[in-house]
Order: structure tokens, then C-alpha cells, then sequence
């Protein structure tokens, strides 16, 4: 018998403009290769599906793209073995039944893109969606894991589903997108959809004058070459997993050909990370690291704490939290805490007939010595000359006695 | 080479040492079965969080039974039968896994012994002798693992032993990683295993053929996320309710070479392993569910990769490279590097 009455004749109905889709079928091909299983692949030549008298077709199996609802449709029927793969759902119901199922964890690519968005110090958020459509309930289930992501930590939920893009309605989808750009309250992170989106948006921002990333800080969904290219601001985004959901599928098919039934297998492939670029990189002015170091120094600076203690109270390593400092307060921890001490001694040497050895125990110097050399440093004078100058300037609570 | 002086403390009935480095990594070992305790190293964004699993305090430890962080041996993984035959003579050692099979050193097991600890050169050296007769196996054995942490992320651990008399040996740490520091299972995290074959297991998970990889759920030659490779049908992960299987790992042995790669997406946490063994065995802390620790544990919450000889080798074709003779040197080099991808 030869190879070619035995392979096995497989459809691959996707529309593989998008990289996505090239991922999955690039998937595909990656563990045919890996097996040598031999499957005649039935593709357009134009990597677009076409379902005219799909059901007519002479074949052994198909893997396709269920976020179509019209392949949905037509394979409903199928007596042939079929690997649906498409987005997955929050609500159980939404999966068409009796095929096995892989797919693109929706709520994790969102999370992802939040979680950096955290991460970099916003803690005002919106997605940037798509018009409800059959076509791309992903990007319904995309607003409902964002909805559910800020509903628990609390945050205001914002979302911008926008226009379908036409030429026609071109100019007043920008006007209407840079309106809701501007209603926000800056800063912003912003989590697109598709990078597709993303890229709108950015250009809007550019147009209406509107700085990324600080002002809007945007991350997009797919990781695509394609947009990237195209938009001025190198655009960070969420890398699916679609190159195992390709692999994912053909494993399925190849074992349903060999007589395996999975009519109930749902496997939900995970991100496999986001790339991070410019548009992303928010600087928060106020970093929740640098805040909380600064209140544990305010409390404990006259106690004698080291870098070291404060690194440990906010819970990041010495190295991250200098380079917190240095970018925010452009000075070190031990600077910061030095400053926390030298304000108290002035404090007390001002209000107080104290002695400077009692000062120096009091503000967490470790010796007089070295408070009088802080003191000649930072403030040109000894602590005694300091404290004359004080007292024989008359404060504003004397003078009105 | 790291310039933070290692440091001491009591802890329990045992001591508790400290390696660190210019990252803020802070890692702790025990005397007690030269125990990896906690690795506390930083993520993405420089925040610290222990990447280890393990027991709340000592006594958790003194009845280890996942093993958390210990050091295994004298032999790492399982014997059939407890049986094997060496130069004519037939042995019979320890049968503790379900009074079946000996598993991980049997009841003189190095993970539950108080090993000795000397300072080398910025790094740990613990020590253990194994008498003649401990668990079965012939030969009086010295044992010595020294840890060292670079400012990299390194965690180094070189192995050396001796014997008297001719015995099999394999050694191995079993430390569980999460490398987002317990907040979700492992699931989503990336595994790559740089193995072309693996051995297949029957129920009583004791290797019975070596098979490839190519177009099973055990594909690890690209990076493939572990909790959606669980959900593959698969009659091996049937068998051992997920992944506990070791790789003949690529590129021979001796060398110490990268071979395998953990990415955790959400954390940015990377860890590399690199070995000069043969096998490492995979497991995705299937058993883990309900056990207690530092907090109640999941199934999943964990995995290890463990470098060794393979499992059963003494009763294979290649028993002979399990069998450490007086005058010979057991080395073997294990490395784990944890990083972050930005």
C-alpha cells in the first residue's frame, strides 16, 4: 500500500490572516513533523475558510476554528471526526457539545494584561473592546474577565467597545474614541482586545495630543508583528498560547482517527507571557513601594534601621528598592533615612535644652561624633551652632506672646 | 563568587544556614537531611516571595513524607522489589513504597539523617556516612553535597562519595518549586525538558520501556504549559494521576549541561536546571493533596525535577553505570538557576 492511500485527509478551516490563527496551524505542522504522522492538509490557498459544500467534502477530519459561528453551524452535523478550537467561556452552556474543545484561556490573557498594568504602578483601568458580535464573543468574554477582575480587587469598570471599523465611519470612530479618551482620568492603563485595537487607540492618542505611556499606559492582546510595525510606540502585548493549541488539536484528532472518542475533553491553553515594550512602561510618580518604605522610615528612622529592615518591611530586595528611590526621590534608602534623622535632631535641638549625646541616642545616631559630622555636612554648622541660631530666632509663637 | 558570609540559627533540636547573595536571594538549608527549607528570590518587578514548598518548622520535617527539599539517597527513586543482584550476590533492601518496592534510601534514608556541616569558601559542604547494612545496601558510604549561591541565581550543589565496597548509588535533591511563590498552582507554568525519551512506567510506577516523546502529552522539547498537558488523555498520566516520570535526558552524561527550563508568565520567575546526570525525573506533586505545610497543600501546588540515574538501572541494561566500587569517586553536579524574563 502506498503512503499516500494512507494518509489520512484532514481539513483545516481557519481564516489564517491573523497571526493567531498562523500560530495554530503553525502548531499543527509542529507535531506532524515531531511524529511523522502523515496527513494530507486541506487548506484555501488563501488560508481563508470557505464552507461552500464543506459537508460535501471527501475527508477523515477536521480541526477549525469554532469562534466563526457560521463553521459552528456547518459542522454541527459532521459524521467526521472534529477538533474545535476557538476562546474559552465563563458560562458552561457556551461551548458547543459532544466535540472535544481547545482554547484560548480568556480570562488569563486578560488577567496577564491587568496584573502588569498593576504592576507598573496604575490604579485606573479600561478596556478597549469590540461592537458585540457573534463573530467575536472572545471579546465578550475579554470585558467579563475584566469586569470580574475589578469588581473584586474594587476599581471602577470601565469599558469602550467603540465602532466597528469601516472606511466610511473612519473620522467619526476616531472623534468618538478620542472623546472617551478624554473623559478618562489620567493616568490610565489601558487593555485592548486585540492589538489590532490597541493600534487605534494609540493613534488616537497621538492625534489628540494624549502622552503613552504616561498619560495612557496600553497593553494589546496577541503579540502581533503585524501591529507593532505599524504603530509608533513599540505596543507591549499578551502572548496567547496558540502554537499549543495547535499541537493540542492535532494530538486530539490524531487520536480520535485511531478510534479514541473525547467527546468531553476541554483543555484551556494558558498565556505564555507578554512581551513588554514602551507603551506599557508607566512610571508611577508615586510608587506604593517608595510610599510605604517612607512611612516605615518616618515611624522607626530614630531606632537605627538599615536599608536592609526597610527592604524587608515593604517585601522587595534591597536592589529593586534603591532603584525605587534613586528614580522617585533621586537620593539612597540610607540617604532618605539619614534626612528622617537629621529633621528630628533639628526638631529637638530647637525645642529642647538637650545635651547632643542625649540627641544623638534619641535620633538613632551611633555616636556624637558622627552626628556632629552629619550636621557639619548636610547643614554646615555643629549641632550646638545650630541650636543657637534656633533659639535666638524668635518663632512666630513667641513673638505673638 | 558571593561575599555574604553565611549565616546560622538554631532551629528546633537542628540548625538552619543561610546562603545569600547580591540579589537579596535568601536561601535555607538544614542540617536535617541537608534540607532545602526556603529560597525567597525575587520576581519581575523585585518583589520576594519563598519559591519552595515545605513544612511550617523542624518536626514537620523529622516525618518528611513528600520528601520537601530533602537530599535523597543512597538511592533516589525506586528498586523493584527492593532486589538486585550485584557481582553474583543477590541483595534485599528496604521495601517502602506500599511494601512493594524501595523507594528513596528506605527507612535509613538520607533525608532523614542529621548530616554534618562545615563552611567552604563561601559556599556549605554537609556531610553523612552510611554504615554497611543500612536499608540493605552493601558498603560503608561517605557521603558529601556542597551548596554554593551566586550572584547569578546559581544554587550549585556538587556531590561527591566513596564507598568500601561495592554499592548502587544515586543522589538527588527533591526540593518542590512554585515559582509564583504559592499565589496559583504551577499549572501555568512552562516546562521544557531537553529529552527526546522517557520511561514508561506500569502501575506500580517502576520504569518498564523507554519510549519517545514525539506526540504525547511528554513533549517537553518546546515549552508547554504543565496543567493543560495534565488535561491530555494519556494512559501514563492515568497510571500516576499526572506527570512522576523520569527523562533520559539529550546529550550523554558527564557534562554538566542546561537541561530543562521552568517559565512562570505571571511572575516572570525563570528557573534552569542543569545536570551532569542522566535522568530527571518529573513529577508534578500529584500526591500533594491535603498534605500540610507551611500552609494545606493541593495537588499541583508543586513540582520537581529531580536529577539522577534512572529508576530500577541496577536491574537494567546499564546496571553497571549505578555502581559505585572502592576506589572510584561518585561526582555528579546539580544546578538550579532561578532568574526573571523581563
Amino acid at each position: 500500500m502506498s503512503r499516500a492511500q494512507t494518509a489520512h485527509r484532514i481539513a483545516l478551516l481557519f481564516n489564517a490572516n491573523k497571526i493567531y490563527d498562523r500560530e495554530i496551524i503553525t502548531g499543527i505542522g509542529a507535531y506532524l513533523s515531531s511524529t511523522r504522522v502523515a496527513w494530507d492538509l486541506f487548506l484555501e490557498e488563501d488560508f481563508l475558510c470557505r464552507l461552500d459544500g464543506i459537508e460535501h467534502w471527501q475527508g477523515d477530519g477536521i480541526i477549525a476554528d469554532f469562534d466563526d459561528p457560521a463553521v459552528c453551524e456547518s459542522l454541527r452535523r459532521s459524521p467526521l471526526p472534529v477538533v474545535a478550537v476557538g476562546g474559552s467561556y465563563e458560562d458552561e452552556r457556551d461551548y458547543p457539545l459532544g466535540l472535544p474543545y481547545v482554547a484560548t484561556d480568556n480570562f488569563k490573557l486578560v488577567r496577564l494584561a491587568y496584573d502588569h498594568l498593576i504592576e507598573a504602578g496604575l490604579q485606573r483601568f479600561a478596556l478597549y473592546s469590540l461592537p458585540t458580535a457573534q463573530g467575536n464573543r472572545w471579546a465578550q468574554e475579554r470585558e467579563k474577565a475584566f469586569r470580574r477582575l475589578l469588581a473584586r480587587d474594587g476599581f471602577p469598570i470601565e469599558i469602550y467597545q467603540g465602532l466597528a471599523t469601516s472606511a466610511p465611519g473612519w473620522n467619526s470612530s476616531v472623534e468618538q474614541l478620542i472623546a472617551w479618551l478624554e473623559g478618562l482620568p489620567k493616568p490610565v492603563g489601558i487593555i485592548a482586545v486585540t492589538d489590532a485595537r490597541a493600534r487605534q487607540l494609540m493613534q488616537a492618542c497621538l492625534m489628540a495630543g494624549i502622552s503613552v505611556p504616561q498619560e495612557v499606559a496600553l497593553i494589546g492582546i496577541d503579540n502581533d508583528p503585524l501591529a507593532r510595525t505599524l504603530t509608533r510606540i513599540p505596543l507591549s502585548s499578551v502572548i496567547q498560547g496558540a502554537e499549543e493549541m495547535g499541537r493540542t488539536a492535532a494530538h486530539l484528532l490524531h487520536q480520535m482517527l485511531g478510534g479514541v472518542r473525547l467527546p468531553a475533553t476541554r483543555i484551556l491553553v494558558p498565556p505564555v507571557g507578554i512581551n513588554v515594550l514602551a507603551s506599557s512602561q508607566h512610571e508611577a510618580l508615586n510608587s506604593p513601594y517608595v510610599m510605604r518604605a517612607r512611612h516605615y522610615i518616618r515611624q522607626y528612622a530614630c531606632q537605627g534601621i538599615k536599608t536592609e529592615q526597610v527592604a524587608d518591611y515593604v517585601g522587595v530586595s534591597r536592589s529593586s528598592l534603591e532603584g525605587y528611590f534613586r528614580r522617585e526621590l533621586h537620593c539612597t534608602v540610607h540617604q532618605e533615612i539619614l534626612r528622617f534623622k537629621l529633621d528630628h535632631a533639628c526638631a529637638l535641638l530647637a525645642d529642647h535644652d538637650l545635651s547632643s549625646a542625649e540627641i544623638a541616642i534619641r535620633c538613632g545616631f551611633t555616636s556624637p561624633q558622627y552626628m556632629h559630622a552629619v550636621f557639619k555636612r548636610e547643614l554646615g554648622c555643629t549641632p550646638r551652632e545650630y541650636q543657637e541660631r534656633q533659639q535666638s530666632t524668635p518663632t512666630l509663637a513667641t513673638r505673638t506672646q | 563568587m558571593t561575599s555574604y558570609p553565611v549565616t546560622t540559627q538554631d532551629w528546633g533540636n537542628y540548625r538552619l544556614f543561610q546562603l545569600r547573595n547580591a540579589q537579596d536571594m535568601r536561601v535555607l538549608i538544614s542540617d536535617l537531611g541537608a534540607t532545602l527549607v526556603s529560597w525567597h528570590a525575587p520576581d519581575r518587578s523585585g518583589r520576594l516571595a519563598d519559591i519552595l514548598l515545605g513544612h511550617a518548622g523542624p518536626e514537620g520535617y523529622e516525618n518528611n513524607g513528600p520528601y520537601f527539599g530533602s537530599q535523597v539517597g543512597r538511592w533516589a527513586n525506586r528498586i523493584r522489589d527492593g532486589r538486585f543482584t550485584l557481582d553474583g550476590v543477590p541483595y534485599q533492601v528496604d521495601r517502602n513504597q506500599g511494601g512493594q518496592h524501595h523507594l528513596h534510601g528506605g527507612h535509613a534514608g538520607f533525608h532523614q539523617q542529621v548530616w554534618a556541616v562545615a563552611a567552604s569558601d563561601g559556599g556549605l559542604v554537609f556531610s553523612l556516612q552510611s554504615a554497611e547494612g543500612e536499608a540493605g545496601f552493601p558498603g560503608t558510604l561517605r557521603v558529601e553535597v556542597r551548596y554554593s549561591l551566586d550572584d547569578d541565581g546559581t544554587l550549585r550543589m556538587d556531590y561527591q562519595a566513596v564507598s568500601d565496597a561495592p554499592t548502587p548509588i544515586s543522589l538527588t535533591a527533591h526540593p518542590y518549586f512554585n515559582l509564583n511563590g504559592g499565589e496559583a498552582d504551577i499549572g501555568d507554568h512552562l516546562l521544557q525538558i531537553a529529552a527526546d525519551q522517557y520511561l514508561q512506567v506500569d502501575e506500580s510506577l517502576i520504569p518498564v520501556a523507554r519510549c519517545a516523546v514525539a506526540g504525547s502529552a511528554f513533549d517537553f522539547l518546546q515549552p508547554a504549559p504543565i496543567g493543560a498537558r495534565l488535561a491530555w488523555p494519556d494512559g501514563q498520566l492515568a497510571i500516576a494521576g499526572g506527570f512522576d516520570h523520569c527523562y533520559c535526558l539529550n546529550g550523554g552524561t558527564q557534562a554538566l549541561r542546561p537541561v530543562a527550563e521552568v517559565y512562570d508568565p505571571t511572575s516572570g520567575r525563570e528557573l534552569r536546571v542543569s545536570t551532569t546526570e542522566p535522568g530527571l525525573q518529573f513529577y508534578s506533586g500529584n500526591f500533594l493533596d491535603g498534605a500540610e505545610g507551611r500552609r494545606r497543600y493541593r495537588a499541583h501546588d508543586g513540582f520537581c525535577l529531580e536529577a539522577q540515574r534512572y529508576p530500577d538501572q541496577v536491574n537494567g541494561p546499564d546496571a553497571e553505570a549505578a555502581i559505585l566500587r572502592p576506589g572510584q569517586r561518585y561526582q555528579q553536579t546539580t544546578c538550579y538557576r532561578l532568574g526573571v524574563r523581563r
